[in-house]
């Protein structure tokens, strides 16, 4: 690490040569007294000064977080020699926003000194964001000579898409068979109440029904229905997006996928997912905590990759795609092939429900209000109503949601037609 | 923000100085696109308004001097030259700390090498001005020209020096 001089020394030499020059030109010694402070200034480059030695630590709040939220930075610098001037550049990663502070700092330090610094900054869109560089620069006293130094340690903050909470799900149409919230036909251990048939050996006790007992005149017992649980594949359509930075239809399916697997898996499904785009990446289904991390950091990294190739979802292993799951397709049907492939699981006997964001919404608002803005709207408005219409032709389940309303909504609108009971 | 004040204040006796030494008003219309060019400067913060504005106000200052003809005064000539150096000086720390949180330290430091270094400058000066002016008697009118092209010669190789040694260190 050495010095450089700064620009300053350029401007200082520009003068002293100006006031020398106007010397000489009005034959007046005074101006050489004008150049002096100038000059005796630069005398000090002629020092050989060692770098001051100072070091910086970083530390953040938090490293998860959801979209919206604010991590408090705090940096530190602490001087080994003294420094005249030095200036802390905290890290400040793009997609995020100071709340409150600032990410620059400057100070006077003496052997020895430490000095400390907080900042807030407001994560807006979800991602992996690094915070682990520091930027220490430090001038001489005269602000002639220069040094910068760079403090590396990998510090990621998660920022994870905002979940809404959801009551209304779709309901799969078939379950699996390990324990979970859906009230089964079939019989045996559960909570809900079936049937009323009469004791036979091997019956517990405690499974009688003592009040129809009595009125039947013979000891009957209740049988219980089973309660399973269902697996959810959610697909995302990574194709095209459209819409404001950070409020892109992508965005807001990811925030609609992240909502949707957050809720069922409160309801002990097993939750999987695929990016369906321009790569396709997935995480097979699973429940619990740990899965709804697995799902969110996959999220994370959903990001349009443009192709012309299109994916075949045959390369997606079974054990992602288990058969009888619900797969809820989160698409703003900007890209055909998405549809394509939708119907393709269809065809497959998968239980599809399509989720479709829209995407006028959102382009609107990003449009000047015009006639022929509105007249385009209301064109695609159509197109878009015509292609839901084809889905639901090919009897898959249609939700669209208009991101301007909340999510409940739109799945609270849900119809499941020929959907009676869940099948065990 | 401090330094900001600081250089609008280096600025102001920059250009108030030639007017103190000659009261014409065309140094006054020099003056003021001198301040202009600093308040340019001070606003935006940019490098070129704030080294334009101390070449101005130079050239303001050597007409006052032109036009006045008196007797040379190193006092005056040295304080405004601290004027220009603190005016260059502060615009380049402002520049630095811009959109920073600046440490009440700083400042102090800042103000305090400012006045330590304005002081031993002013010492200096009245110390070359009064053995100039013992040595002057004593130096023939013909060699003078020579001393002095030796002075500046003598100027320019010191700084080649440093500017040398500056970025070999």
């Amino acid at each position: 690490m050495t010095w450089r001089p700064t620009p300053l020394v350029m401007t200082l030499l520009t003068v002293v040569a100006w006031a020398v020059c106007l010397a000489v030109l009005t034959a007046r010694a005074e101006l050489l007294f004008v150049a002096l402070p100038l000059v005796g200034a630069m005398v000090t480059l002629n020092r050989r000064a060692t770098v001051p030695e100072c070091s910086a630590s970083l530390d953040v709040s938090a490293d998860r977080v959801f979209e919206g939220q604010t991590v408090t930075v705090t940096m530190s610098v602490h001087a080994t020699s003294a420094v005249s001037l030095v200036v802390v550049r905290g890290p400040l990663p793009a997609d995020t926003d100071l709340a409150s502070g600032r990410h620059r700092a400057a100070a006077a330090l003496r052997r020895g000194e430490a000095a400390t610094w907080r900042y807030e900054v407001r994560c807006a869109a979800r991602g992996a964001h690094d915070f682990g560089t520091v930027i220490v620069q430090g001038r001489d006293r005269w602000g002639l000579r220069a040094w910068e130094r760079r403090h590396v340690a990998p510090r990621p903050v998660h920022v994870y898409p905002r979940i809404a909470p959801l009551r209304s799900l779709p309901r799969p149409a078939h379950t699996q068979t390990s324990i979970g919230d859906y009230v089964s036909p079939a019989l045996g251990e559960g909570i809900e109440p079936g049937d009323i048939r009469e004791f036979a050996p091997g019956d517990r006790i405690r499974q009688v029904n003592w009040r129809a007992s009595l009125r039947l005149g013979s000891l009957h017992v209740t049988q219980r229905r089973r309660e399973r649980n269902a697996d959810v594949v959610l697909m995302i359509d990574t194709l095209a997006a459209a819409g404001p930075r950070h409020e892109t239809t992508l965005d807001l399916g990811v925030r609609a996928a992240a909502s949707l697997a957050t809720a069922y898996l409160a309801r002990k499904d097993r939750v999987g997912l695929i990016n369906y785009g321009g790569t396709i990446d997935w995480v097979k289904p699973g429940s619990g905590r740990l899965q709804y991390e697995r799902v969110a950091d996959t999220l994370l990294k959903a990001t349009v990759v443009f192709t012309y190739v299109t994916k075949d979802l045959g390369f997606v292993p079974p054990r992602v795609l288990p058969s009888h799951a619900i797969v809820i397709a989160v698409t703003p049907l900007l890209d055909p092939r998405f549809a394509k492939a939708a119907l393709d699981l269809a065809a497959r006997g998968f239980d599809v429900v399509v989720l479709a964001v829209s995407p006028v919404a959102v382009t609107r608002a990003m449009l000047k209000t015009s006639p022929l803005n509105a007249l385009a709207c209301r064109l695609w408005t159509l197109e878009r109503r015509a292609a839901l219409d084809t889905f639901r032709r090919h009897g898959l389940t249609v939700c669209e949601w208009n991101p301007s309303e909340p999510l409940e909504r739109a799945l609270a609108g849900v119809e499941r037609r020929g959907l009676r009971a869940v099948a065990g | 923000m401090i330094m900001r004040l600081a250089a609008a204040g280096f600025a102001l006796v920059a250009f108030l100085l030639p007017l103190l030494t000659a009261r014409p008003r065309a140094l006054v219309l020099t003056g003021l696109v001198g301040l202009l060019l600093a308040a340019i400067g001070v606003v935006t913060l940019w490098r070129w308004p704030a080294t334009a504005a101390a070449c101005v106000l130079l050239v303001d200052y050597a007409a006052a001097l032109w036009l006045v003809a008196g007797p040379p005064s190193a006092v005056g000539a040295t304080i405004f030259g601290l004027a220009l150096l603190g005016l260059l000086q502060s615009m380049e720390l402002g520049r630095t700390t811009r959109r920073a949180t600046v440490d009440a330290t700083l400042v102090r430091s800042q103000l305090l090498g400012w006045a330590g270094f304005g002081a031993g400058i002013a010492a200096g000066v009245m110390l070359l001005a009064t053995a100039a002016r013992g040595v002057a008697s004593t130096i023939p009118l013909t060699v003078a020209p020579f001393l002095a092209a030796a002075g500046a010669l003598g100027v320019l190789a010191t700084v080649a020096t440093m500017l040398r040694r500056s970025h070999e260190a």
